[in-house]
């Protein structure tokens, strides 16, 4: 299969409140890709998948997916907010939530319980279709959320550190659980997050992004491809020389100067 | 076993005899009360026209029951509530429209902030003379002034409810294209139902106090006119009788907004602490 592009960055500039946030970047994506954006808080990160789900506007510059300039939210690309808590209608039950994006979709009633069942069952939350986000634990949430943003079956799935909130244990089980969603569906993910090691152990490139950008010191601050073999493994890929390696390259970028 | 049996069976940690007496305890205080102010009414003030016994009053009350004219308890309480009702379904239903509206537009808000602030102070039994020239004694006279007592406070209250929505929730609905009427329906009026839920208990008790007011003040209607009436002819047990009972009928419009608000709560995902992850 020829690789495509899905997503482009055409010298996206963004300014917040007179402030410039994020200098013109250009960089694209390719469908299947998994990219990972790191960096320092405060760099633009989360400004710049917001700006790829259409949420902001580029002052200067264009986003453009499969082709067409980004202009506002679309149900082709899913965002997971690292907020779950947030993201959540309280008052729906676990597969109601995830109905919202069926019902979003103008799926027909009586095909929802089967794909509902079917996502709940990806992400591993069949028993507890019926409990309310309150009653579950953080992890099993974000699960809902991920299970919402499969349901409304997009191309790009932007993700705003999604595990951030999570403890190690936990968080290191939902990377595991993305990166095998991720490879089963050939879902293309665009991963915000300042953790370099989740980071390279997720990703087949990573974007560093640094802090203040100014003339002479863009945003963009190096793009890194990660070689590392699928499926990879929290302990073995984790000793691999050449995660190490990635791992010190990168060091710099996260402040660490 | 020994004392873990209790434990173990599931049986009430109470004896009953403390769940009788944990029964009775709320009653205790109006009982005496009632009986200080029969013995007062008897011994103190006998021939007053201000007191009676309660024992009159009960009485008093018996025989209003039986009148079947516009005096008559059944007749001028439904009076009462059916026009604190209607006046209050007009005022929520433009309050929490417009509320939302304004909650939800930082344009609108600014627009009618300052319109919004001149005219609310206005106490609404000021307005009793422009609604009597407008629609004459009746219910839409009385009506009007408790829609116009009751939106102010849905008004302010839906618009606090609607600023509070969580922005996370309404960027979901955006990322998922929702319509604007489903973002509204499935997203935006859930979120606010709970603080709505609170905005209505205030309005039926707002509702009833000015329906009554504009009775006592202007309209020969309802509860509040027979109360008028009763001390216009020196009948003090029939006006304690009835004010007993515009704050019994007062109490049970509150414990049914008390369980509406719970049965809606729970319908809405709000989860007891005890089943909390």
């Amino acid at each position: 299969m020829v690789p495509t592009e899905l997503l482009r960055f055409e010298e996206v500039g963004i300014h917040l409140g007179g402030r410039e946030i994020l200098s013109p970047t250009q960089f694209s994506v390719t469908r299947g890709e998994f990219v990972c954006i790191i960096g320092p808080s405060g760099c633009g990160k989360t400004t710049l998948l917001r700006a790829a789900a259409g949420f902001v506007q580029p002052s200067t510059g264009q986003v453009r997916c499969n082709g067409q300039v980004v202009t506002g939210p679309t149900r082709k690309a899913a965002f997971v907010f690292q907020d779950y808590g947030r993201a959540l209608l309280p008052w729906r039950t676990v597969s109601g939530n995830i109905s919202l994006a069926l019902e979003a979709a103008g799926v027909p009633t009586e095909q929802r319980a089967a794909r509902i069942a079917k996502v709940l069952d990806t992400v591993g939350l069949g028993v507890h279709a019926t409990k309310f986000p309150a009653q579950l634990s953080g992890g099993m949430q974000q699960r809902v959320q991920i299970a919402r943003c499969l349901a409304q079956e997009p191309e790009l799935m932007l993700m705003d550190e999604p595990f951030g909130a999570l403890d190690a244990m936990t968080r290191e089980s939902l990377q595991d659980e993305v990166s095998r969603l991720v490879q089963e569906t050939g879902l293309t993910v665009l991963f915000v997050t300042h953790d370099l090691e989740e980071a390279i152990y997720l990703s087949d490139r990573v974007i560093a992004l640094r802090a203040n950008p100014s003339a002479g010191k863009p945003s963009l601050a190096a793009m890194i491809e990660v070689g590392i073999a699928r499926p990879r493994d929290q302990l073995l890929t984790k000793e691999d020389p050449e995660f190490l390696r990635l791992r010190r390259e990168l060091y710099g970028f996260l402040g660490h100067h | 076993m020994g004392s873990w049996g209790i434990i173990e069976m599931g049986a009430p940690l109470v004896p009953r005899s403390t769940q009788i007496f944990l029964f009775l305890r709320p009653w205790v205080l109006p009982v005496l009360l009632l009986t200080l102010l029969e013995w007062a009414a008897r011994t103190l003030a006998p021939d007053s026209d201000a007191v009676a016994p309660p024992s009159r009053a009960f009485l008093a009350f018996g025989q209003a029951l039986m009148v079947s004219s516009e005096e008559g308890v059944l007749r001028a309480s439904l009076f009462t509530l059916g026009s604190a009702a209607a006046g209050l379904l007009i005022g929520l239903v433009l309050g929490v429209g417009l509320g939302t509206v304004l909650g939800l537009s930082k344009r609108a808000a600014s627009m009618g902030f300052l319109t919004i602030e001149v005219l609310r102070p206005i106490p609404s039994v000021a307005l009793i003379p422009l609604s009597m020239m407008v629609f004459g004694f009746g219910f839409r006279m009385e009506i009007s002034v408790v829609a116009f007592a009751t939106f102010w406070p849905m008004l302010i209250l839906t618009q606090a409810a609607a600023r509070q929505v969580e922005p996370g929730l309404i960027e979901v609905a955006l990322a998922l294209e929702l319509s604007p009427w489903a973002r509204m329906t499935k997203v935006v009026l859930p979120a606010m139902l709970a603080r709505l839920l609170v905005a209505l208990r205030l309005g039926v008790a707002i509702a009833l106090v000015v329906a009554v007011t504009v009775e006592v003040a202007a309209n020969p209607y309802g509860m509040g006119y027979a109360l008028m009436i009763a001390q216009q002819s020196l009948a003090p047990d029939l006006m304690l009788a009835w004010l007993v009972w515009i704050g019994v009928v007062g109490y049970g419009i509150n414990v049914l907004m008390l369980r509406l608000q719970h049965a809606l709560s729970r319908r809405m995902g709000e989860i007891p602490q005890a089943q909390r992850a």
